[in-house]
């Protein structure tokens, strides 16, 4: 057990989409290897061994910015696990995506269906397709893994393929906190000095005998070899579901946890504290509170004491069945108690984008966690996520940040009530919409007036200047 | 005149002697206008402790300010920025030069008038004081274009001397008040500086503006040096407010409701014939608004029977404005337009919520923080429920209990062991246990955002 701190990691973790490329001279000094020979051939042969099954992955991403969609190209890294052409690499990478470009070892290059993508747990699945077999790498048992042991990284790192670098573990189990807009609920990480840069992510991170024990996903910017792979055991669960489902589907009972030690020092302490438990969720209304102590879920005892025990707490939640009741024993001021509550789905990990160009405004699905956040009653509502400078939305005073309730009488339920209502005003010609939004804790209404709208203006110098 | 002649005895400045034509200032006329006011400007000393609200980092600096006297018993005026939040300023001196020599007094800061950004301050003495000051022309207004002489203080540097500088008046603003803007920048020394006409009237001071919304505090500040005119602060002077360090309770009347201008484009989306009112765009739940049925959509067209008819945003102050000066529990008709009906509402008004800035705190040397009270209008801008009781952490000392315990500003602090925390009063009585029973250990129940959780805290008794 890794001693337990108190320090808040709040550092900046990255994902690597930018390949900017710094190259700097470094000079080797001859016959400084002081691997043995027996190290030398397992990390040559490791490498070679799932060397064939990298992949050199380039996404055309879909990104919202400023008020309007467009696409960026990017470089990432992958690794193929079954003859057939199944790859697997991280959703950041593919997620979001409009086609992806698949380089293998061969230089050969192929187009990939996205199988599925599962950004709880950074994980996707690419498929390409030939008439001959591909090669493919073995997982490994994360589990066995332990700090110290050598491991190897491989990938594109800037955009460098068939890279390898080398290094050990240096943490089998880090806990990171939600970084950055990226939370990894359901594992902890393995932690490698191994170097890992932008385009490393969805490379895999092969332990000595050539099998692939984690997805490289994460690093530390401005520190040093401070990389984070997600452990394979994990991985595989997740890849499977993909394969067999499309997706992954988790149960919720609207519970935050917390490590013990948040609560007492006394190490006999058995279960996981209960911090919060959303507002309506079934769980409330069950009457479990803030305070409680889950200590049993169904049969299965549950414990945390330190905070990297408790992505096993939520993953054993997310692995009850959808729908169907389980009992809680908590604890709660000594006494033992036990309340059945059914299952939730999980909710989306983040919402849909969508563009709307006449009005220049881009919007995304609010997910009952933005929901909450926002302290809206029921979870109605898109979220303004971009405007463009000058545009109609920008200048009739919507703000990113901004959600939009209504339009003209109508309440906006979900993205889909929003486009169909916007499909017909743009349709109709409509000149006057009234959008009713939350911003902050106050409420506004904004009026949007296309008949003055830049595109219109636009029209008319186009046609002044056809002679 | 010179200055001597007005020492032995207290001496209203003004300076009528001017010739009043032309487009600009004599330098005779500037050279007047210096000799007679300056004696009233001060320099005035104090320092002031500034907290970051996210890291609860405080810097202390010492910092100076000019300052006009305008009672012989001393009652000054000066910049409103000295009264924020997050800032605190204390040891006011009051300098005073008169014929070369210096004359120092302490000096106590009064509530801020909550309609201008200027501060009050009264000078402490154990004898009666007669001192220069200057009187106002009320009733002066200033024209477009018009030249105007400002006083002012240079910096230490140049030993404080005092200056004159001139400038016009680029525009005239009416609402929500009579205020003028000024052409040139204004130099730090010359902020609160009278400012006078070419008839030799003082007839304002300059400053730079802010803005308060109805139900909260918002700044706006736009960058452009302003000339407050002197009947907007007449009423300051002449009954001046009490001393800051008693918090009253704001005795303004409220309604609870945000608004935006009827502008033209939305009278014709409702189709409504004329321009002019005010939409209710948020009502506070349990406001006079709430209790009386005011929705979002209704539209305010008259208010105690006076018509609103508000087009640009700056008029929803001058609403604001009228809402304040009525008597809190008075009953006011309100006409609204629902739905394209009219509809007329009798409102009880209530109280104005108090704004943060004045809320009681309580600072915690063991554990290392200021808490304060959660006001009414931190619910509102947290967009906090009345579920949501307890305190709301300010400020965190830097290595301390609550800093290891990773608390931060903006924390809401809900229960302490097996106390429940509903307010201040309930902190302290906790923090008064704590202090006698010196537990090894605390465990707090926090809300931060959205989110509840556990926090321990070891106490350094």
């Amino acid at each position: 057990m890794m001693p337990h701190t108190h320090v808040p990691l709040s550092v900046r973790l990255r994902h690597g989409f930018s390949y900017l490329l710094l190259l700097s001279a470094v000079v080797l000094a001859g016959g400084c290897a002081s691997l043995s020979g027996n190290t030398q051939d397992r990390v040559l042969a490791a490498r070679n061994r799932v060397a064939p099954a990298l992949v050199h992955i380039r996404p055309v991403k879909e990104v919202f910015v400023s008020g309007k969609r467009t696409e960026v190209l990017t470089v990432g890294s992958g690794f193929i696990i079954s003859a057939d052409g199944y790859i697997v690499t991280n959703e950041h990478v593919a997620g979001e995506s409009s086609e992806v470009w698949c380089i293998l070892s061969d230089n050969t290059e192929h187009e990939a269906r996205v199988v599925g993508v599962d950004p709880y747990t950074d994980v996707a699945v690419l498929k390409i397709e030939a008439d001959r077999p591909f090669p493919y790498v073995r997982w490994g048992d994360s589990d066995a893994i332990e700090a110290g042991q050598m491991v190897l990284a491989m990938g594109s790192p800037h955009g460098l393929a068939r890279s390898v670098s080398l290094g050990i573990i240096s943490v089998r189990d880090r806990y990171l906190e939600n970084a950055s807009g990226m939370s990894s609920p359901y594992n902890n990480w393995i932690q490698t000095d191994a170097a890992i840069n932008p385009g490393n992510s969805g490379g895999p991170l092969v332990n000595l005998k050539g099998d692939v024990v984690g997805i490289n996903a994460r690093m530390l910017s401005g520190a040093e070899n401070l990389g984070f792979a997600i452990p394979a055991n994990i991985a595989r669960q997740v890849v499977t579901q993909i394969i067999d489902h499309g997706s992954v589907r988790r149960s919720a009972l609207g519970l935050v946890f917390q490590e013990m030690t948040s609560k007492t020092d006394d190490p006999s302490a058995r279960g996981v504290v209960i911090a919060d438990v959303a507002p309506l969720s079934a769980s409330y209304e069950a009457g479990v509170r803030p305070g409680d102590i889950l200590i049993r879920l169904g049969n299965r005892p549950m414990h945390a004491r330190h905070e990297e025990e408790l992505p096993a707490v939520r993953k054993a939640v997310a692995d009850l069945p959808v729908g169907e009741p389980v009992t809680l024993v908590l604890e709660r001021g000594g006494e033992e108690m036990s309340f059945s509550v059914v299952t939730e789905e999980e909710s989306a990990y983040k919402g849909r984008n969508a563009e709307f160009s006449e009005w220049g405004f881009t919007l995304v699905e609010l997910t009952p966690d933005l929901a909450r956040r926002a302290q809206l009653p029921g979870h109605t509502g898109v979220l303004v996520s971009g405007c463009l400078p000058g545009g109609l939305a920008a200048s009739s005073g919507l703000t990113p940040g901004d959600i939009i309730l209504k339009l003209d009488d109508t309440p906006v339920a979900s993205l889909s009530d929003f486009m169909n209502l916007y499909k017909s005003v743009q349709e109709n010609r409509k000149a006057l919409t009234m959008l009713f939004v939350q911003k902050g804790a106050l409420t506004r209404f904004v009026l949007i007036d296309q008949t003055n709208s830049k595109s219109s203006i636009l029209d008319r110098e186009v046609l002044d200047h056809v002679d | 005149m010179s200055i001597k002649s007005f020492l032995p005895f207290a001496l209203c400045l003004s300076v009528l002697l001017f010739s009043g034509s032309g487009f600009s200032f004599e330098q005779e006329m500037l050279q007047r206008a210096y000799d007679t006011i300056s004696p009233a400007l001060c320099v005035l000393t104090f320092t002031q402790e500034t907290t970051d609200p996210r890291s609860g980092e405080q810097i202390r600096q010492n910092g100076f300010a000019v300052a006009l006297n305008v009672s012989a018993e001393g009652l000054l005026l000066t910049n409103g920025h000295l009264q924020r939040d997050n800032v605190q300023s204390f040891n006011f001196r009051v300098t005073f030069r008169i014929d070369g020599k210096e004359q120092s007094y302490p000096a106590v800061l009064l509530k801020k008038p909550d309609d201008l950004n200027v501060s009050l301050l009264r000078l402490q003495s154990e004898t009666p004081l007669t001192l220069p000051y200057v009187r106002f022309s009320t009733d002066a207004g200033l024209s477009l274009g018009e030249p105007v002489a400002i006083l002012g203080i240079m910096g230490e540097t140049l030993d404080f001397n005092r200056a004159i500088q001139e400038d016009r008046i680029i525009s005239v603003l009416d609402a929500p008040r009579s205020t003028y803007c000024l052409g040139g920048q204004l130099k730090m020394g010359f902020v609160t500086g009278p400012v006078i006409n070419r008839r030799g009237q003082v007839v304002g001071v300059t400053g730079f503006d802010l803005a308060v919304a109805e139900g909260g505090e918002f700044f706006s500040r736009s960058g452009v040096p302003l000339v407050y005119q002197a009947s907007l602060f007449e009423k300051h002077i002449a009954s001046p407010p009490d001393q800051t360090q008693e918090s009253v309770e704001a005795e303004e009347a409220w309604l609870g409701v945000f608004t935006q201008p009827l502008k033209e484009e939305f009278a014709r989306y409702w189709n409504i014939p004329e321009a002019g009112g005010l939409i209710v765009s948020t009502v506070i739940p349990d406001s006079p608004a709430a209790a009386v049925g005011i929705v979002p959509g209704d539209i305010i067209r008259a208010f105690d029977g006076h018509p609103i008819r508000a087009i640009h945003d700056r008029d929803v102050l001058a609403f604001t404005q009228m809402v304040k000066e009525k008597a809190p529990g008075s009953e006011v008709e309100i006409t609204l337009l629902r739905n394209g009906e009219d509809l007329a509402l009798t409102a009880t008004l209530g109280h104005r919520p108090r704004a943060a800035q004045d809320a009681d705190e309580y600072e915690d040397e063991h554990l290392g923080m200021v808490v304060r009270e959660i006001t009414r209008d931190l619910r509102i801008l947290l967009n906090l429920g009345e579920e949501v009781q307890g305190v709301i952490v300010r400020r965190v000392v830097s290595g301390s209990a609550a800093q290891a315990a990773r608390i931060q500003p903006g924390l809401i602090i809900m229960s302490m062991n097996s106390a429940t925390i509903r307010d201040l009063d309930d902190y302290k009585e906790a923090a008064q246990f704590f202090k006698q029973d010196k537990p090894d250990e605390i465990t707090l129940f926090v809300r931060a955002g959205a989110q509840t959780g556990f926090l321990r805290l070891r106490p350094r008794w």
